[in-house]
């Protein structure tokens, strides 16, 4: 009881001091904002990548792949295969009671981008009939829904906005031909995707095999099912991931660097942070060599004195992760991104700025810790002698 | 010269304080080195590659490989020094999750200077692999990775099938050859005749197309105009210099440019500020010893001086043990990101700094000092 009512008195006597140290103070508070808004905006790069490639991830939909592939894109489906893979157990049925099965092939076309012309590749993706009943949440915003057996195409408005061409009614000379842009749609993803019909894109590039097969379960559950029946049937070759294991997988190189970006840069300004932050209050305590030393002449306790030094640490660290989070918020929030051939816009949410804020407490705590235990160790008559 | 003890005995009057600026400083430039190395390092590296090497690949990726019988044709277009080839498949060594690419080539000796930023090969390995069919190169690092020596028959299982129908491709390794790729510690070569007469599928074709040219500042002209020459053939071209590729895959990192601007921004703020608040505490704490220096005779300047000498030392001092610290986590960030490098124009960027937030720091508080009334100063007022 007794030192909690020491703590309170020191801890209002340090705030009260603020206004006379406002520069050290508020060198604490722009260290702590400075760490803060560098590494809530480089980790909402991450979060807005995760969010756009995540956001329609079900449960109930899985991809089938060779099962030596190490990527769908490697992998290849024969097409004699496909009325096999139809027959699996466990796969919804659409409302003429057909299996909702869709067979997938990409291959990557040429693009030239809007900002500087320069050509990127973009995956052309090939889809068997069923692809509304696999991905219902497709919505197209301008045009129609491609023809099977023409060589229509229908792009995401993510296309249209980083490439040339790809606005309904643009044509595309890629193999075979003429291809004409029949629609627009959103789909969340990282990336452009452009649709087309699976076996006409078969065809017209040369291919015999399909990439992957992909269907929608029944439910969750049935995932199992799928799995045993393929184990079963050793020589399908196959392989059954869930949808979110395969996103997952093509987020992973992104992620990887972002993440490690994020944290060494915001672990080197919270370093520096810290730093700063425990000379300030070096500082401060040492500005306080005599009261304190005749605080502890009349019966003080170390502990308290200790506690609240970290406690005002803390206090200064907190707003500056507020305000650190904030300006990331106002200066990235929504902002278009697009490291690494990716595209999304980033995303300050509020769990990233729970981030920054742990991030400040610990800034505080340490940075707050060596100065406090100076200021419990001041001796008493030495202090009092100080000028 | 007279000044030097006093500057030193003014910077260690608190070794603890001084000690932590210098650290913060040190830390706030080691983030600048990594962060400028990273763009300068990536620069250069595409500056580095070839102008007059250009790739030729099927203009749709992933679609049909391109005929043999191109090779000639494209020997023939004016301006050409030489031409080579590769091809290459997937195959996995003993578990699915071990993917290794074999590039295969035709052994000749334009390998050894082709792209010695990615792939370096000595002339004797190349032999061993022209005289051995079944030959393979590998690297020291895929080598440890699957316990790998000269001399050893692998196996790989490949979705490229043989004639016979077998996945499974043997080689027998004999040599060695260097990749600078950051990362991709998974490819070997092999015969590119092996590969074309043993699969089923595919046969007669080629991946890509290395042209050399005579005059690298053509570039542009000859790809444009091997693209043209075989621009309605059922096996479209599309042709670029390796720097063109670089320039495109490096881009991407370019788009951070504008993240790394704010960063250092943000380090360059909180840096000056703490600088500032600390070296004006410190005049502050000091200004009766000041106040004894004028009273000795020291004038404005000499005092001027003197602080900003201090501030001086400690930034340039704690800016090159961060620039140091930054060269000595390249190797580690270099697993992470490719492409690091600390060119000296970047140290010397970082003394201008260290030198502009020395000035900028320790003016006010100098000037602070140098104005200084003997009398107020002395009487603590």
């Amino acid at each position: 009881m007794k030192l909690a009512r020491q703590f309170w008195a020191l801890l209002r006597m340090n705030l009260a001091g603020i206004p006379a140290r406002l520069g050290l103070v508020c060198t604490i508070v722009i260290g702590v904002t400075c760490a803060v808004a560098v590494l809530v905006s480089m980790l909402a790069m991450g979060a807005g990548a995760r969010e756009e490639s995540m956001g329609a991830v079900s449960p109930n939909r899985a991809t089938l792949t060779s099962v030596d592939a190490p990527s769908p894109l490697q992998s290849s489906i024969a097409q004699d295969a496909a009325p096999l893979i139809r027959d699996l157990p466990g796969i919804r049925r659409n409302a003429e009671g057909k299996p909702i099965v869709v067979f997938q092939v990409t291959v990557f076309v040429q693009a030239r981008s809007k900002i500087n012309r320069a050509q990127i590749g973009f995956p052309l993706i090939g889809m068997t009939p069923g692809f509304t009943d696999y991905q219902p949440e497709l919505h197209i915003t301008a045009g129609r829904m491609y023809n099977p057996g023409l060589h229509e195409l229908i792009a995401s408005n993510k296309c249209v906005r980083q490439y040339t061409d790809f606005g309904v009614g643009a044509h595309r000379h890629m193999r075979g031909g003429d291809w004409l842009v029949v629609g627009n749609f959103d789909l969340t993803s990282t990336v452009c995707l452009v649709f087309g019909d699976g076996d006409t894109i078969l065809s017209a590039f040369g291919r015999n095999t399909y990439n992957q097969a992909n269907v929608m379960l029944q439910s969750p559950e049935a995932f199992a099912d799928l799995t045993n029946a393929l184990k079963a049937n050793p020589s399908l070759h196959l392989k059954a991931q869930h949808e979110a294991e395969i996103f997952a997988q093509n987020m992973q190189q992104l992620n990887g660097i972002l993440n490690f970006v994020s944290y060494f840069v915001g672990a080197i300004m919270a370093l520096a942070a810290t730093i700063g932050a425990a000379n300030s209050l070096y500082a401060i305590v040492d500005g306080r060599r005599r009261e304190l030393a005749i605080l502890r002449a009349v019966g003080f306790n170390s502990a308290p004195i200790v506690a609240s030094v970290v406690s005002e640490s803390i206090l200064l660290a907190l707003p500056g992760a507020l305000i650190g989070a904030l300006v990331a918020w106002l200066l990235f929030n929504g902002l278009l991104a697009s490291p690494f051939g990716a595209s999304f816009h980033m995303a300050v949410t509020p769990s990233l700025a729970l981030l920054g804020l742990g991030w400040a407490l610990g800034i505080g705590l340490i940075g707050g810790l060596l100065p406090a235990l100076r200021a419990a160790r001041v001796p008493v008559t030495d202090a009092m002698r100080a000028t | 010269m007279k000044y030097l003890p006093l500057l030193w005995s003014g910077i260690w009057r608190k070794p603890g304080r001084t000690a932590l600026v210098l650290l913060q400083v040190a830390v706030a430039f080691a983030l600048f080195g990594v962060l400028q190395g990273m763009k300068t390092g990536v620069d250069r590296a595409v500056a580095k590659t070839r102008a007059d090497l250009l790739i030729v690949t099927p203009a749709d990726f992933g679609g049909a490989p391109l005929p043999l019988s191109y090779l000639d044709r494209l020997r023939s277009i004016p301006g050409m020094q030489s031409v080579d080839f590769a091809d290459g498949f997937l195959g996995t060594y003993q578990k699915p999750t071990q993917p290794v690419f074999v590039l295969a080539i035709q052994p000749s000796q334009l390998w050894v200077t082709l792209v010695p930023e990615m792939f370096q090969v000595l002339p004797k390995d190349l032999d061993a692999l022209k005289n051995t069919r079944d030959g393979a190169l590998i690297t020291a690092d895929i080598g440890k990775k699957y316990g790998w020596h000269v001399g050893d028959r692998i196996p790989l299982t490949s979705t490229t099938l043989q004639s016979d129908g077998s996945g499974t491709w043997s080689f027998q390794i004999v040599g060695t050859f260097t990749d600078h790729e950051p990362g991709e510690a998974g490819f070997i070569v092999g015969n590119y005749d092996y590969l074309d007469q043993a699969r089923a599928l595919n046969k007669g074709t080629v991946r890509n197309f290395y042209a050399i040219i005579a005059d690298p500042k053509r570039a542009a002209e000859m790809s444009d105009t091997i693209d043209r020459a075989f621009g309605n053939s059922s096996n479209e071209t599309k042709t670029g210099s390796l720097r063109e590729l670089a320039q495109q895959q490096m881009r991407a990192i370019g788009d951070l440019n504008f993240l790394i601007r704010s960063v250092v921004g943000a380090v360059l703020v909180a840096l000056l500020f703490s600088i500032t608040t600390i070296m004006m505490q410190t005049i502050r704490e000091r200004t009766p010893e000041f106040a004894v220096l004028k009273t000795l005779g020291f004038g404005d300047r000499p005092i001027f001086l003197l602080v900003v000498g201090e501030c001086l030392l400690i930034c340039i001092a704690a800016a090159l043990t961060g620039l140091a610290l930054a060269t000595g986590v390249f190797p580690y960030a270099g697993k992470f990101v490719p492409g690091l490098s600390m060119p000296l124009s970047v140290v010397g960027f970082g003394l201008i700094g260290a030198v502009l937030v020395a000035l900028i720091t320790a003016v006010p508080p100098a000037l602070r000092a140098a104005r200084l009334e003997v009398v107020d100063a002395l009487a603590g007022r």
